[in-house]
């Protein structure tokens, strides 16, 4: 941030601020009882910038801001403003019947034990999905970057699911391990010996959509970490080898640490996917079940909203989601700099 | 090249943002100084392991593909696979069953969305590097802050907005609520300061306007950074399944994503066979997985893989 | 359905552009004309669906659209959606458990009103018109209906010792088929059905007890449902008890697919599914080379009738007065007794028209194929009561939810029989209060 004021070229401040700054209320008073109103407006600009000059300069920086602001307000903060009006309303047929209950839809959220199983369901989940991604891409990682030949084919043997979309990774999944056609059911039967029952058997259910959502995620978590394990110095790699300390000690006493920023980063971002980004598994592999097994939050929000037509209950279910966010959010930023949300 | 701030927060291991150009950090590819590998049995493993997982990785894949070339779930020997078959399933999956009209929607959406949003944000980023003007951190906090608001958070005000105005059905719903996007305008901010200011310094006082400066200077500057994002932002776009899957009705205009799930319904009422439906996952998955492969190096770089 | 790609620019630059162009947007679509139908019939039913629109199109000269939107479910949602979006199409055919959220939607006409003046509207089955007719109106047209039935496998019961040809009647006995079936090796299960609330439906009806309040929600809306009940009692410990001693196999949430193949894959020995399977069970059983038998669905004990299901046709309103016409024509066609008979043959859907099945009868056609004939014997041998009008409810997706969620709470023995039984009551009882207390009215 300190290079910013060599690149400003364009636009102005108005010096309003400094000139506030400078003289504090009073002196302002006092200039401009002096010099008058256009006195005080010439000595707020600084490199003898015209006043026009820089209006322009500053209509035109909003000129250029525009588009993107007008997005997000229209698309972005007014959905997410109405969601929360919306909250407070019971609702039928797409909200266009609406009567004011204040806070019923949440106290309905607080003592509803399938919303509660659901909120609890969805922490199994997204802790499941993070602690799988990141142990595999870990290690895969980690041996990518040890290896001194044939890199660039694991790599990007290695990063390829993040381009799989999500409905095509549930789609395949939903087939490859079918209780009663799967490809690979007779093959884990055989392997395990449990039965593979996933459309009764909820832990089943949870561990498939699990497993094919980790499946997704690996190649985000690949080039991250591989990108973290670049940047640390080859000093340190050397003088661990030459101590002669055993790989995975090397990996969990010496690269965890160090690159242990980018991994808190990875937590975040994944937890998120894990509360958004998974829609379209539960959709076409559980529709949320069996019994509620796969029910994660944005699921049950979806079904309530679109299905049940509820509304307002779902929209008390967006504004929780977005607290939910935004603790993450926070994390993210008060942990890890400045690093953002890639991929959206 | 921006080491982005991944390394800035890395404090006590991360090497000075010049790095990239240094030799003192361990760089792929092979490094011919150190001569051939050595083929010890750490290495090997590694070598394993590594085979293993990527095998583990592509499997449903490499399965999903055979039974394309099949006529039933369940195959008993590869003999059961024939090109002829393969061909019919795809042809009728694309054409029969429409998915070839879903990825062509699929395809418009994406570009659409790759050019709007990286116009829209080369514009905003443009405007707050290069531009001093009042309540710049709020305005950038403005956008960073959308962060916060996915599509779950405010899925049934924007679908009555998108509805209201008419756009169910059209591009515009499938496109317009995705232009603005923090990610990018923020990768395309860290990008911009890394670019030296010597250079602006000269643009300044040759007096450029900022288009041009935009036109001439910048973007020429950021290709591979521009390629990465959009590489990131076509991905993203072909992916979306929830929103399509609201807005959209008239099948005629459905996305490649929804395409699976009535592909799904049909395979459901007990009729038409898997293949298809894996023939329907491959076709699907074939463009983005193209794009990755195409443009790996300037997507791994944006991420900060050289 | 071909939308070039040119089309496809034009239409979202007209969408940029603003909302004034999406008109322009809808007459740059080559098929403005076309009567536009949303359908829930995947597969062969959905080309058989598409066959008749194009039969229709070249009598007529009126062009049909026939676009698939997955199952009901997916319709129905869809539906709600597009009558918030204004893009209805013209004609949407909705599972009859809808019916009732459906029509407080007041976004569609009744189709007595469109149907030509000299449509024999008399002709219509007396269970269908009954099941159709909402205070003393037709607003939707009867389309495709079934029954469920009993499928089952005359080689796995002849394995099994079974004597092929008297399936089992009752539960009691569906259990000890059963137990002969999967003891003696002939089937790694007895029986699976498709976790959907309509088989449950049957029972209650068969049974004589209605699901829910208020005459099944036909006198006003239900409060509550009737899953504490000796018939519940007796339906869930059945069910549970079938799934404990592995018995039963669940293919899954609304797995209509799923159940079929597990039965034509000769996994099961009985399957319990809708009349509309016959077609295709009749193929996939001579395909797999097993010899098929249909019975009727069997009850707790005693029998009344089966509930009707399936779907019917919707009109919404706002269409001109031409155009509701030409709709009344297309409901017309797809209702005429000859478009009918072909739909049954295909299918296995009953024809909804009496002079069809007289047609019918007259060919000797289930004397011909005597499992299109075992729906239609299990229907006219139901006597109509109130249990056997589906039921009518508002919520009714809610309600279908929580008694299939519930269900497989109990067979799966994660919660007992009382717990669970009250449970689906109390969830139940709550969505019905909050469904009128949000109509208002």
């Amino acid at each position: 941030m300190g290079t910013r004021d060599t690149r400003e070229i364009y636009g102005g401040s108005l010096g309003v601020g400094r000139f506030l700054r400078e003289r504090g209320l009073r002196g302002t008073i006092a200039y401009l009882r002096e010099h008058g109103v256009r006195g005080a407006v010439e000595n707020a600009r600084e490199d003898g910038r015209s006043l026009l000059g820089e209006l322009r300069g500053i209509s035109v920086a909003y000129l250029l801001l525009a588009p993107t602001l007008l997005v997000s307000a229209v698309f972005l903060y007014y959905p997410a403003l109405e969601a929360l009006e919306l909250s407070f309303h019971q609702t039928l047929f797409f909200g266009g019947e609406r009567t004011w209950v204040g806070l019923g839809n949440y106290e309905t959220l607080l003592s509803s034990s399938a919303y509660h199983e659901s909120v609890a369901i969805t922490i199994a989940f997204a802790a499941t999905v993070v602690v799988g991604v990141m142990t595999i891409s870990l290690i895969v990682s980690f041996l990518l970057y040890e290896v001194d030949w044939g890199q660039s084919g694991y790599l990007i043997a290695a990063i390829w699911p993040y381009a799989l979309p999500p409905a095509v990774a549930g789609i395949v999944f939903l087939f490859l391990i079918h209780p009663s056609i799967g490809t690979l059911t007779a093959v884990i039967e055989g392997a395990t010996g449990l039965e593979v029952d996933w459309f009764s058997n909820g832990r089943q259910a949870f561990f498939v959509v699990a497993i094919a959502a980790i499946w997704k995620q690996l190649g985000y978590n690949v080039i991250f970490t591989v990108a973290a394990l670049n940047n640390v110095p080859a000093t340190l790699k050397e003088a661990a080898e030459l101590d002669g300390i055993g790989r995975w000690s090397r990996l969990v006493r010496i690269y965890v640490p160090l690159i242990s920023p980018t991994l808190l980063f990875l937590v975040v971002m994944n937890t998120i996917y894990a509360f958004f980004g998974t829609f379209a598994f539960i959709d076409l592999m559980t529709q949320g079940g069996p019994g509620g097994a796969t029910n994660i939050m944005i699921f049950d929000l979806y079904r309530n909203a679109f299905e049940f037509n509820n509304h307002g209950l779902a929209s008390a279910q967006s504004v929780v989601l977005f607290a939910v966010v935004s603790v993450l959010m926070y994390v993210q930023l008060r942990f890890s700099d400045e690093r953002v949300h890639y991929g959206a | 090249m921006s080491r982005h701030s991944n390394t800035n927060a890395n404090a006590n291991a991360s090497t000075s943002a010049n790095a990239s150009t240094g030799g003192e950090s361990r760089r792929f590819p092979i490094d011919l100084e150190r001569g051939l590998p050595a083929l010890d049995g750490a290495t090997l493993r590694a070598h394993a392991g590594l085979l293993l997982a990527v095998s583990l990785m592509a499997l449903p894949l490499v399965i999903a593909a055979l039974i394309s070339f099949g006529t039933r779930a369940t195959f008993t020997s590869v003999s059961e696979l024939s090109l002829e078959t393969a061909a019919q399933n795809y042809h009728d999956v694309l054409f029969r069953y429409d998915m070839g009209q879903y990825m062509l929607n699929s395809l418009l959406m994406s570009v659409i969305v790759v050019i709007g949003k990286l116009a829209v944000s080369l514009l905003a980023a443009l405007a707050i590097v290069y531009y001093r003007f009042p309540f710049k951190n709020a305005v950038f906090g403005v956008v960073l802050l959308t962060l916060m608001l996915p599509v779950p958070v405010r899925i049934v005000p924007l679908f009555q907005l998108a509805a209201d105005l008419g756009w169910a059905n059209s591009f515009a719903a499938l496109t317009i609520p995705y232009l603005a996007s923090a990610t990018t305008v923020f990768l395309l901010r860290q990008h911009f300061l890394s670019i030296p200011a010597s250079l602006v310094e000269s643009a300044k006082l040759d007096g450029v306007g900022p288009l041009r400066f935009l036109a001439f200077v910048l973007i020429p500057m950021s290709k591979g950074m521009i390629a990465g994002v959009s590489v990131i932002m076509f991905i993203y776009s072909w992916n979306q399944y929830l929103w399509p899957l609201l807005i959209v009705d008239d099948q005629s205009m459905q996305v490649a994503q929804v395409g699976i799930r009535l592909l799904q319904g049909v395979v459901e009422s007990g009729d038409i066979a898997w293949p298809l439906m894996m023939a329907g996952s491959i076709v699907t998955l074939v463009p983005p997985l193209a794009v990755l492969i195409i443009f790996r190096k300037p997507l791994l770089e944006t991420f900060g893989v050289e | 359905m071909a939308l070039t790609a040119g089309a496809a620019t034009a239409g979202c630059l007209d969408g940029v552009l603003g909302k004034e162009e999406t008109d322009a947007e809808l007459e740059s679509e080559p098929d403005e004309d076309a009567i536009t139908v949303w359908h829930a019939m995947g597969g062969d039913n959905g080309e058989t669906m598409a066959q008749l629109g194009d039969q229709f199109h070249e009598e007529t000269g009126i062009d049909v659209e026939m676009v698939y939107q997955g199952s009901y479910e997916d319709t129905l949602n869809q539906s709600f959606a597009a009558i918030e979006a204004g893009t209805m199409p013209e004609v949407v055919q909705i599972d009859s458990l809808h019916a009732k959220q459906i029509l407080d939607t007041d976004a569609f006409q009744s189709v007595e009103g469109i149907l030509p003046d000299d449509y024999p509207v008399a002709d219509f089955l007396d269970p269908v018109t009954d099941f159709f007719t909402v205070d003393g109106e037709l607003h939707s047209l009867p389309f495709n209906n079934s029954n469920a039935i009993l499928y089952y496998n005359k080689d796995v019961f002849a394995e099994a010792g079974l004597d092929p040809e008297s399936p089992p009647e009752t539960l009691a006995e569906v259990t000890e088929y059963s137990r002969e079936i999967v003891d003696s090796g002939a089937a790694e299960y007895g029986i699976t059905w498709p976790n959907h609330v309509w088989f449950i439906e049957h029972w209650y009806s068969l049974a004589g007890q209605t699901l829910v309040d208020n005459e099944n929600g036909w006198a006003d809306d239900p409060t509550t449902v009737h899953t504490e009940t000796a018939v519940g009692e007796r339906l869930w410990s059945w069910w549970r008890d079938m799934a404990q001693d592995d018995l039963y196999t669940n293919p899954g949430m609304e797995a209509w697919g799923e159940a079929t193949d597990l039965f034509y894959g000769q996994n099961v020995g009985m399957l319990l599914t809708s009349t509309a399977s016959v077609a295709g069970a009749i193929a996939q059983s001579e395909e797999q080379g097993f010899e098929l038998g249909t019975g009727f669905y069997p009850a707790i004990d005693g029998r009344e009738g089966v509930v009707i299901g399936g779907a019917s046709l919707w009109v919404p309103e706002d269409m001109s007065d031409q155009r509701a016409e030409e709709v009344g024509q297309f409901l017309e066609f797809m209702s005429q007794p000859e478009n009918q008979i072909t739909w049954h043959k295909e299918t296995g859907y009953y024809p909804v028209r009496g002079e069809a099945v007289d047609q019918l009868e007259e060919d000797g056609w289930f004397e011909e194929s005597p499992h299109h004939g075992t729906a239609f014997d299990q229907l006219l041998a139901s006597e109509q009561t109130t249990a056997t009008k589906r039921m009518l409810v508002g919520p009714a997706r809610q309600v279908a939810v929580q008694l299939q969620e519930g269900s497989v709470e109990i067979f799966e023995e994660r919660t007992d029989l009382e717990d669970g039984l009250a449970t689906m009551k109390g969830g139940i009882e709550a969505e019905m209060e909050r469904y009128v207390e949000a109509r208002g009215s």
